[in-house]
C-alpha cells in the first residue's frame, strides 16, 4: 500500500513537471497561453489514466490552476487574480479535470468487473466439473456404508461393498489431488518447484504405486539405454504418469497390458504409455485434452477423463513439455507426453536411442 | 509386555484410525494432539515408536522432532501430507528413521513400524556385517572385504564409485537415506545442491543389478527424497 502512495505521487509529480517544462519551451517558441492550459490539462488527463482512484488528478489540476496562472500568464511569475475569465478557467480546468478522473477512473472499474467475471465464470465452471465428478462416488459411498450400517448384510457382501467404497474413495483422493496440482501451477506465490531427475525413476515410482492398485494388470517398462534426465517437479509428472495408466485402464475398459517406454526425441524426451485396450472413440480424440465435460455426455462415460487428462496437460506444459494422443495400429491407445531434456554430463559410452 | 506406540496426531478421525488399526494388532497405544502434550508424554511414557504428524496446532512437527531428538533414540515415523514434500526430507534429515505418505493402508504401516522397531532393537545389519563382512538381501550379496557386488553370486562389475553408493545403502538398510545425505558421505561436505551425479550413478547401479527397473527388488526410489536398500536376511 505504502509503495503504491509513492508511485501515485511520483506518476503525478513526474508529469506536471513534464507539462511545466515544454509549456516553458513552448511558450518560448509560440508565445501565449492556451498552449500551457492544454498541456496541463493532458498531463491531468494522464495522471488520472495512470494513478488510483481521483485523489491525485484532482488534486494535479488544483495545482496546475494557479501554477498555470503564476508562471503563463501575463505578468509572468506572479499571481494576477484579476485576469478575465480566471474564475472561469479554473472552474472549467477543474470540472474537466475532475469528470476525466472520475470517467477513467469508471472505466478502470469496469474493466477489473469484467476480469473479475470472467474468472469466477471459469471457476464456476471448474466447481461445477469437480462437483459433477464427485457427486457419483460419494452417492455410491453413502449408498454403501449405509446398506452395512443398516442391513445385516452377509459378510462377503458386505467386503465387496467396503472394497467399492475403498475404490470410490481412492478415486475421489486423486480428484482433490488432481485440483491441488492445478492449484500449485497456476498460484503466483508458489512457482514450479523443479530439479533434475532421472526420468526412469519416476516412471518407475509411478508404475510401482499403480501396481499397488491395479496388481492384474502387466505394465512393461520400455528404457532408453542412455540415462534420460529432465528437470521436473517430480510429484506433479509422477502424478501425470500415473494418471496416465489409470486412464490406460479405465478407459481401456478391456486392458491387460501396459507399455511404459521414455526415448529420445529432438531435445525432449518423449514419455508414452501405451495400452491393449479398447481404444479412444474417434469424435473424443480432438478434444481429448478439454477440461469441461461436454453437457449431455453421461456422468460415468466422464467420470476418469476429462479433468484428468486436462490436469496432465497443464502439468506438462507448465514444464515447457506437450501432450499427444492416438490410436495404436495393432488396437489400444497410447497417451504421450514431452519434456525437455536436460544434459547429462555424467553420461558414459551408451548406444543412443531416438524416438 | 506390549510395544507402547505414542501417536502424536491432531486430526480427531485420523487419530481414531490409526487407534483402531494399532490396538487391533496388539500394540499399546498412547495418544498425544499437540506438541506440547507429546513432549510430556514421551518423558512419563516413555514409548517404544512415535508416530508423528508433522502439522501439529501449536508447534511445527520438525520443531518437536529436533527436540526429541536431543534426548533420546526412539524410533520416529512421520506421518506426511503428500503436499509437503521438503518436510519430510527434513524430517529425515533431523533423525526421523522413516516417513508414511497420507493416505496410507494399514498393513504398509504396520510393515514401516515393525521394520523401525527392529532397526533399533538390534543393531543386526551393522553387527552383521562388522562380523562376516558381507550383506545379503534376497539374491544381493555386498561383499565388504572384497568391495564386490553379486547378483544371485554373479559379479554386478559395479565401478568403484557405484560400488560405494550401494555399500553405504546397504549399511543402513531399511532406512530411508536422503540425497543430501548421501551426497555428504560419498562426496565430502562441500558437495551442494547438485546431485545429478548421484542419481545418474544410480540409475547405471539399478541397471546392473535389478532384473526389472519398474520392479526393483534391492534398492528403492523414493522420488523427491532418497534411496532405500531393501532389508537384510535375519541371520
Amino acid at each position: 500500500m505504502q509503495r503504491r502512495w509513492w508511485l501515485n505521487l511520483g506518476v503525478t509529480v513526474v508529469l506536471l513537471l513534464a507539462a511545466t517544462f515544454s509549456s516553458l519551451v513552448l511558450g518560448g517558441l509560440i508565445g501565449g497561453t492556451a498552449n500551457a492550459q492544454m498541456l496541463f490539462l493532458l498531463a491531468v488527463l494522464l495522471i488520472a489514466r495512470f494513478t488510483d482512484g481521483y485523489v491525485w488528478s484532482v488534486a494535479a489540476s488544483i495545482v496546475s490552476v494557479p501554477l498555470v496562472n503564476y508562471m503563463f500568464t501575463y505578468p509572468y511569475f506572479s499571481f494576477n487574480l484579476t485576469i478575465s475569465g480566471y474564475l472561469l478557467t479554473f472552474l472549467t480546468m477543474l470540472a474537466v479535470s475532475l469528470i476525466v478522473s472520475v470517467l477513467t477512473a469508471r472505466i478502470k472499474q469496469q474493466e477489473q468487473i469484467r476480469l473479475d467475471a470472467e474468472r469466477e465464470k471459469l471457476r464456476a465452471n471448474l466447481l461445477r466439473a469437480v462437483s459433477h465428478d464427485l457427486r457419483t462416488p460419494l452417492t455410491s459411498i453413502v449408498g454403501a456404508t449405509g446398506a452395512i450400517l443398516d442391513n445385516a448384510l452377509p459378510p462377503e457382501k458386505q467386503r465387496e461393498l467396503l472394497a467399492d467404497v475403498n475404490a470410490d474413495a481412492q478415486w475421489l483422493l486423486r480428484m482433490i489431488e488432481n485440483q491441488l496440482a492445478i492449484t500449485r501451477i497456476q498460484g503466483e506465490t508458489a512457482p514450479l518447484y523443479t530439479e533434475t531427475e532421472v526420468v526412469e525413476d519416476v516412471l518407475a515410482e509411478a508404475a510401482i504405486k499403480f501396481q499397488k492398485h491395479f496388481p492384474d494388470i502387466r505394465v512393461d517398462m520400455d528404457l532408453c539405454d542412455d540415462i534420460l534426465l529432465a528437470d521436473m517437479d517430480a510429484v506433479l509428472i509422477e502424478q501425470v504418469v500415473l494418471n496416465l495408466l489409470e486412464n490406460a485402464v479405465y478407459h481401456g475398459k478391456r486392458t491387460t497390458r501396459i507399455r511404459l517406454s521414455a526415448a529420445r526425441s529432438g531435445r525432449f524426451v518423449l514419455v508414452t504409455v501405451s495400452d491393449d485396450g479398447a481404444g479412444i472413440p474417434r469424435d473424443r480424440l480432438p478434444r481429448l485434452f478439454q477440461a469441461m465435460p461436454e453437457s449431455g455426455r453421461s456422468a460415468d462415460a466422464q467420470k476418469h477423463m476429462g479433468i484428468g487428462l486436462s490436469v496432465c496437460l497443464s502439468i506438462v506444459r507448465a514444464h515447457g513439455g506437450e501432450m499427444s494422443a492416438a490410436n495404436n495400429e495393432q488396437g489400444g491407445a497410447s497417451v504421450s507426453f514431452t519434456l525437455p531434456e536436460k544434459e547429462n554430463e555424467y553420461a558414459g559410452q551408451t548406444a543412443g536411442c531416438g524416438g | 509386555m506390549p510395544v507402547k506406540l505414542l501417536v502424536v496426531e491432531d486430526e480427531k478421525s485420523i487419530l481414531k484410525l490409526l487407534r483402531t488399526i494399532l490396538t487391533a494388532n496388539k500394540y499399546e497405544v498412547v495418544e498425544a494432539s499437540t506438541g506440547a502434550e507429546a513432549l510430556s508424554l514421551i518423558t512419563s511414557h516413555c514409548p517404544d515408536l512415535i508416530l508423528l504428524d508433522l502439522g501439529l496446532p501449536d508447534m511445527d512437527g520438525n520443531d518437536l522432532l529436533s527436540s526429541v531428538r536431543k534426548w533420546t533414540s526412539t524410533p520416529v515415523i512421520v506421518l506426511s501430507a503428500r503436499t509437503h514434500e521438503s518436510d519430510k526430507v527434513e524430517a529425515i534429515d533431523l533423525g526421523a528413521d522413516d516417513y508414511i505418505t497420507k493416505p496410507f493402508g494399514a498393513s504398509e504401516l504396520l510393515a514401516r513400524i515393525r521394520m523401525a522397531l527392529r532397526h533399533t532393537r538390534t543393531t543386526s545389519q551393522n553387527a552383521q556385517i562388522a562380523r562376516t563382512g558381507q550383506f545379503h538381501s534376497g539374491g544381493l550379496t555386498i561383499d565388504y572385504n572384497k568391495y564386490r557386488v553379486y547378483v544371485d553370486g554373479v559379479d554386478a562389475q559395479l565401478t568403484q564409485g557405484e560400488y560405494r553408493i550401494v555399500a553405504l545403502l546397504g549399511k543402513y538398510a531399511g532406512r530411508v537415506l536422503t540425497y543430501d545425505f548421501l551426497m555428504k558421505e560419498l562426496w565430502g561436505p562441500c558437495s551442494k545442491g547438485d546431485n545429478k551425479i548421484l542419481r545418474v550413478n544410480m540409475a547405471n547401479i539399478r541397471r546392473k543389478i535389478e532384473k526389472t527397473p519398474a520392479q526393483p527388488k534391492y534398492i528403492f526410489t523414493e522420488v523427491g527424497v532418497g534411496y532405500r536398500m531393501a532389508e537384510g536376511d535375519e541371520p
